[in-house]
């Protein structure tokens, strides 16, 4: 069944990143409800309790805030700090692997389509 | 009945002749659950579904819903959702008929509320059963046992025989429509991979006695998963993991509890998953002896 869950972390650290990528995508904007707990527990078929978990680690992160009664919204700056903590995460732990990469094999910048989406 | 289990079993044996179904077994199931029974054929999961529902007596203690299965069957089965392993609809009937059906039988079924499920489905209410196919027949079944305003459902291996897109939806009219966090779901199957991240608890009968009984996020806890390098097996193997497998040329070691501090700085941590557990806990007997 859709979507498939690595092993790599617990299924509601899984979901809370994949919610993240949304968000950095802008969907839903800063403001914005997110989908519920149920609607959302439906539509990757998992346990709602999970999805709570994974709301809540958003919210630890300062992403989503809770409006009591009408769910949870994306925080303004949200975004920002999402990014922010991207590009660090890319900084320390992609790009030396990357880098390492490209210069075993002899590839500078001018080699790479920088263009194409 | 507020702070209740739904389900509260102490000590469950049944025995047919020489050969024990249920060896044993306690378990509980509080409000707003969705509990696997997971376990090889054989391992006593419809007993243990009949017991619950008063169509075999038991030996121990059992409360379903605060009655005694055996004595209210009949109080029984009109509080509850319950589709048995061998469930069929009538081959001649049309849908309608059966929400017709249902409401002469069960006093807290709403067919108003069955005909809002089937909606969900590609299933009209004119269809005869026989008319339809094997995953619309486990919706129909699913849409009219859940327009019992029930506190909990009991399904037993209710996707057997379903291809994947049937199951996938019947598990989403099962997320939709009845878990609201106040009732519970016991589902048996064996199709532990699929139902992983559905349950948020789940018990594991091994040979009629339970394995193990535990919500998935104390699984996370409890259970350490270690991937590591070939180079690594031997030291991993002097801790006494529950299972070693391989993936993808790495072998992760299971463990029950974290090992010690020089094992776990040989492996990465990684989820422990279901289908892995079930395997450690149900295959080897001589492990499931230690583990109890």
């Amino acid at each position: 069944m859709t979507p498939t869950w690595t092993d790599q972390a617990p299924i509601y650290q899984q979901l809370a990143d994949r919610l993240a990528v949304q968000l950095l995508d802008g969907s839903p904007p800063e403001g914005e409800a997110l989908p519920s707990v149920r609607a959302l527990a439906s539509q990757y078929v998992i346990n709602p309790l999970t999805v709570t978990r994974a709301l809540q680690a958003l919210s630890d992160h300062g992403l989503v805030e809770s409006r009591r009664g009408l769910g949870m919204f994306v925080m303004a700056g949200a975004r920002e700090r999402l990014l922010r903590h991207e590009r660090e995460q890319f900084l320390q732990k992609d790009w030396p692997a990357l880098r390492a990469k490209l210069k075993r094999l002899g590839l500078t910048a001018k080699d790479l389509n920088w263009e194409s989406t | 009945m507020n702070n209740m289990n739904l389900i509260e079993a102490k000590n469950l044996t049944l025995r047919y002749g020489k050969k024990t179904a249920l060896n044993d077994v306690s378990v509980a199931v509080p409000k707003g659950r969705v509990v696997g029974l997971l376990g090889h054929n054989g391992a006593g999961k419809t007993s243990l579904m009949k017991a619950l529902v008063g169509l075999l007596p038991v030996q121990g203690s059992l409360s379903v819903l605060g009655l005694e299965p055996t004595k209210n069957r009949q109080q029984l089965l009109t509080e509850l959702s319950y589709i048995p392993d061998v469930a069929v609809l009538p081959r001649w009937a049309k849908v309608h008929e059966l929400i017709t059906l249902m409401s002469q039988l069960q006093p807290k079924f709403s067919a108003e509320r069955a005909r809002t499920l089937l909606k969900r489905t590609s299933v009209s209410e004119n269809d005869k059963i026989k008319s339809l196919s094997k995953g619309m027949v486990a919706q129909t079944h699913l849409a009219l046992i859940a327009a019992i305003d029930a506190k909990l459902m009991i399904l037993d291996e209710p996707t057997l025989g379903l291809d994947v897109i049937s199951r996938k939806s019947f598990y989403e009219m099962l997320i939709d429509e009845w878990c609201d966090g106040e009732r519970s779901v016991l589902i048996s199957t064996h199709q532990v991979e699929e139902v992983e991240a559905l349950l948020s608890d789940v018990i594991m009968l091994d040979e009629g006695r339970v394995a193990l009984s535990i919500s998935l996020e104390d699984i996370d806890r409890r259970f350490v998963a270690l991937n590591h390098d070939p180079a690594a097996a031997d030291a991993m193997a002097a801790a006494h993991p529950l299972l070693r497998y391989r993936e993808q040329g790495r072998t992760t070691s299971l463990f029950d509890g974290a090992p010690p501090e020089h094992i776990t700085s040989l492996g990465q941590r990684v989820r422990p998953s279901l289908v892995d557990l079930f395997m450690a806990l149900t295959r080897n007997p001589a492990l499931n002896n230690k583990q109890a």
